[in-house]
């Protein structure tokens, strides 16, 4: 159940690390009058923030979660990645992406088991 | 003739270059899965102590270094196979835990692992349908 609760916030924290990087999508779509407003703008500032958040979160989630299962806990990402585009950007979603995802997440069952 | 050479050298330094950068990105992923050996080694410190600020400095430091090398990859290199080869990060987390954290590997495990990597690389591939399909310009 601990262990439970551990992966659950390891997780999370992708989640939260996806929407940061939706959040540098989007700055990185507009235009920009030079290079420093392209890397200091409100958008890209606050997703960095986001991603220390993120971070942290994994970091009390490697108290009880294996380093070896945090690389499989983030291939999480993919599934929100995929949700975050077809809804926010308007991507097609294919069989293919979703047979993808499904492997994914069999691998993390599998992993979890092991 | 002449123009005949030029192609063929211009070809022979862009395949070179094509491996230098997929070379670059390897070393790039396995520099990045260190990030994880010091997130690991930071949840056995106390929050803001000594060793947990070196080590949450470290992560953050590699993150920086990661985020700026992997813009400068994917200028070089599709972003289909950059995204397809990060798939070896779960591979370097499996060899680290064994090494650093006395984490058993199973059988198990691994068939996890490589169904994860096979959704990943499955998933980039994907992506490249995607962009000839919408004719889409790689981001």
């Amino acid at each position: 159940m601990r262990f439970l609760a551990y992966a659950s916030l390891m997780i999370f924290g992708t989640f939260v690390s996806s929407i940061a990087q939706v959040m540098l999508k989007k700055a990185a779509m507009k235009d920009y009058s030079s290079h420093f407003r392209e890397y200091f703008n409100p958008t890209v500032i606050i997703a960095y923030i986001i991603f220390l958040g993120a971070s942290f979160l994994g970091i009390l989630a490697y108290k009880v979660v294996p380093l070896s299962m945090g690389a499989i806990l983030e291939a999480t990402s993919y599934i929100y990645v995929t949700i975050f585009g077809v809804t926010i950007f308007k991507e097609t979603i294919t069989k293919k992406r979703i047979i993808a995802l499904l492997i994914i997440l069999s691998g993390i069952v599998v992993y979890a088991l092991g | 003739m002449d123009f005949d050479v030029i192609i063929m050298n211009d070809g022979a330094i862009m395949k070179n270059n094509k491996i230098y950068v997929f070379f670059s990105l390897h070393i790039l992923l396995a520099v990045y899965s260190l990030s994880g050996i010091c997130g690991k080694l930071a949840a056995a410190f106390e929050v803001l102590s000594p060793g947990f600020v070196l080590c949450y400095g470290g992560l953050l430091f590699i993150f920086g270094i990661y985020a700026i090398c992997w813009q400068q990859i994917i200028k070089r290199l599709s972003l289909t196979v950059a995204f397809a080869n990060k798939a070896i990060t779960v591979v370097w987390g499996i060899i680290w835990g064994y090494l650093f954290f006395d984490e058993a590997i199973t059988l198990k495990k691994l068939i996890g692992a490589a169904l994860v990597m096979t959704g990943i690389v499955l998933y980039a591939k994907t992506g490249d349908d995607l962009d000839r399909d919408e004719g889409g310009v790689e981001q």
